[in-house]
């Protein structure tokens, strides 16, 4: 599968706290409704409904600790994704928004370096099979970690809790090693 | 093998794992809490499961939210309590035996030296105390554990801190956490990876300062923190521990990322200074900040040694009267304890605000949150802008021996020389 489309980078620690503001943090999870204040915090201008999201990006490349700060709310994750990412790239990632966004389908990928290849608005191109990551804008590429089986199966089940239904369903749960 | 990689395998049944792999293990014991929990048990339910589990292996913690401030936290609570009952949990901590649901873990033995707990909190770490491998995770992942008694993991990187020397007089585990935050920063060094403490002066620590230690780990944005379960652990389980457990260690030749040495001999009081956790100073660079609120409580410095060092410097003293001082014991049990110790008198002798356990104001969300303007001086975990209330107070984090000397002079003094 290829994805396509426009990133959004930064450079600073990007922490889980800035991207849903405390206002949020015991707000239902749903991504249309997650997704409006994304990123309120990370920037004053995205406190307002839609803004980051209606700025069209597909992609998130960030330096070390993405959504860091150790907060275990999943509304980081869901928010992202109603805003229309569709992958993030980093030099790596706080375990807990990890966790989520492997548990929704949402790939994060570990990439070295990857923020010196793009700038905030270049158009760029991922191939989920190869692993290649192509920067339309400015003509260069990188190579990314793989994405465990695992998580594919996951996100090919359409996220954890529906990847656990269906175990409970079969009676496998007890294969799950 | 390390001890992580062994508690990794064992309870997935293989003979190793290797760091990267993802694995999915057994879990000892499940913990959720209060704010989220009621969205924990409604995941559960979808899942298409009855019954949790094991009954007495999913933890129920009333301690962000108790006594609720808000009518629509009240409302919360409620509901949460209906989830609770509803579920027929043998262990529920709410009003009138609540504590921070990690304070709980360990102080009622749910955790166990060998085997993996996951919370619904980002402090769960602290369960590496006793040699437990302690997960934060979200409502999800709580809910699938509740569900199969399972959960996925990446093995982590580990580092190895070997810790010598002879902890000096006022200097505390504490500032261990905050001299290692200082050291490491948030490069990207410690991310993901479990921290394991040995060494001299780790064996010397008693239980709060092991989680003190092991609870700031999520803080320096490492996976978790262990300590190799030793007598100290065996005397402290034995009372309360809910199962059996074996003696677990790391091999001589187990294979670390990297191991860093420190030597406590020269550690002193720590401060990290607002906004950034990193930014941590010895004490003396902050002497002379002024300050009009201080805070010792929670998660990390909430315990009977916390609030015994605290006495022992405020005894038959006055706080300042420019400072609020409030202190909330992390649990029921160490209220009980430090009332019986005396400690509860001595600080309201000396001007100390002492409440019910909970979080208080360590989120924000709860009691004694600060204003604009305020800066505390807090023996909590961390001081990002807004954390504790208003965007516009400040909060240095430090130990409670920092905070008691400092309330009574109104501004941050050295221990050491008070
Ligand atoms: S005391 Fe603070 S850090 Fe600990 S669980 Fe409560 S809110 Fe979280």
């Amino acid at each position: 599968m290829i994805i396509k489309g426009k990133a959004w980078t930064s450079r600073e620690y990007i922490m889980s706290f800035d991207m849903v503001v405390q206002r949020f943090w015991t707000s239902p999870i749903d991504k249309t409704e997650n997704a409006k204040f994304i990123m309120a915090g990370v920037d004053a201008k995205y406190d307002r409904e839609n803004a980051f999201k209606d700025e069209g990006y597909t992609f998130i490349v960030a330096a070390h600790n993405f959504a860091g700060g150790g907060k275990s709310i999943e509304h980081c994750v869901t928010g992202l994704m109603g805003a229309g990412i569709q992958t993030v790239f980093a030099d790596s990632f706080a375990r807990l928004q990890f966790r989520n966004a492997i548990n929704y389908g949402l790939p994060f990928v570990t990439a070295k370096n990857v923020i010196d290849m793009v700038e905030t608005g270049d158009e760029l191109e991922y191939n989920l099979e190869t692993c290649e990551l192509k920067n339309l804008t400015n003509g260069q590429s990188m190579m990314t970690a793989p994405v465990a089986p695992f998580v594919a199966e996951v996100a090919k089940a359409g996220g954890l809790m529906d990847f656990i239904r269906q175990k409970i369903k079969d009676g496998t749960v007890g294969e799950l090693r | 093998m390390t001890i992580t990689e062994k508690i990794m395998a064992y309870n997935s049944g293989r003979d190793k794992v290797t760091p990267g792999e993802l694995v999915w293990t057994d879990v000892f014991s499940v913990m959720t809490m209060d704010y989220l929990g009621k969205e924990t048990f409604k995941m559960f339910d979808s899942l298409g499961r009855p019954e949790v589990f094991d009954k007495d292996r999913v933890i129920c913690v009333s301690d962000h939210l108790v006594p609720p401030p808000t009518p629509q936290f009240a409302t919360m609570l409620n509901e949460w309590r209906e989830a609770v009952k509803a579920h027929d949990i043998t262990y529920f901590y709410d009003l009138g035996r609540q504590g921070i649901a990690h304070q709980i873990m360990v102080e009622q033995g749910h955790v166990l030296p060998g085997k993996i707990s996951v919370g619904t909190d980002s402090h769960a770490n602290t369960y590496g105390a006793v040699g437990a491998m302690g997960n934060a995770v979200a409502v999800s992942d709580a809910a699938v554990a509740m569900a199969t008694g399972k959960s996925w993991f990446r093995v982590p990187e580990q580092v190895k801190f070997y810790v010598t020397g002879t902890w000096q007089p006022w200097v505390m585990a504490k500032d261990l956490s905050l001299h290692i935050m200082g050291m490491m920063r948030w490069n990207g060094h410690l991310i993901y990876k479990t921290l394991e403490f040995a060494g001299p002066a780790i064996d010397a620590l008693d239980m709060a300062g092991r989680m003190t230690l092991c609870n700031m780990t999520v803080d320096l944005g490492a996976k978790n923190g262990i300590i190799a379960p030793d007598q100290r652990t065996i005397d402290f389980l034995r009372p309360v521990q809910k199962g059996t457990w074996d003696m677990i260690a790391s091999d001589p030749d187990a294979h670390y990322e990297a191991i860093y040495e420190i030597d406590v001999t020269n550690l002193g009081p720590t401060v990290s200074r607002p906004d950034k956790l990193d930014d941590v100073v010895p004490v003396e660079t902050v002497v002379g900040t002024k300050f009009n609120k201080a805070f010792v409580g929670t998660c990390t410095n909430g315990r009977l040694e916390d609030i015994a060092m605290v006495a022992k410097i405020l005894e038959g003293k006055q706080v300042h009267r420019d400072v609020n001082f409030l202190l909330v014991p992390a649990s029921t049990q160490i209220m009980k304890d430090a009332i019986k110790a005396g400690y509860i008198s001595t600080l309201l002798d000396a001007g100390v605000a002492v409440d019910t356990p909970s979080c208080s104001a360590c989120a924000g969300i709860h009691t004694g949150v600060a204003g604009d303007g305020d800066v505390v001086l807090s023996a909590g975990n961390r001081n990002m802008k807004g954390r504790m209330g208003s965007k516009n107070a400040a909060i240095y984090l430090t130990s409670p021996a920092v905070v008691a000397a400092s309330a009574l002079k109104g501004e941050i003094v050295d221990p050491r020389k008070f």
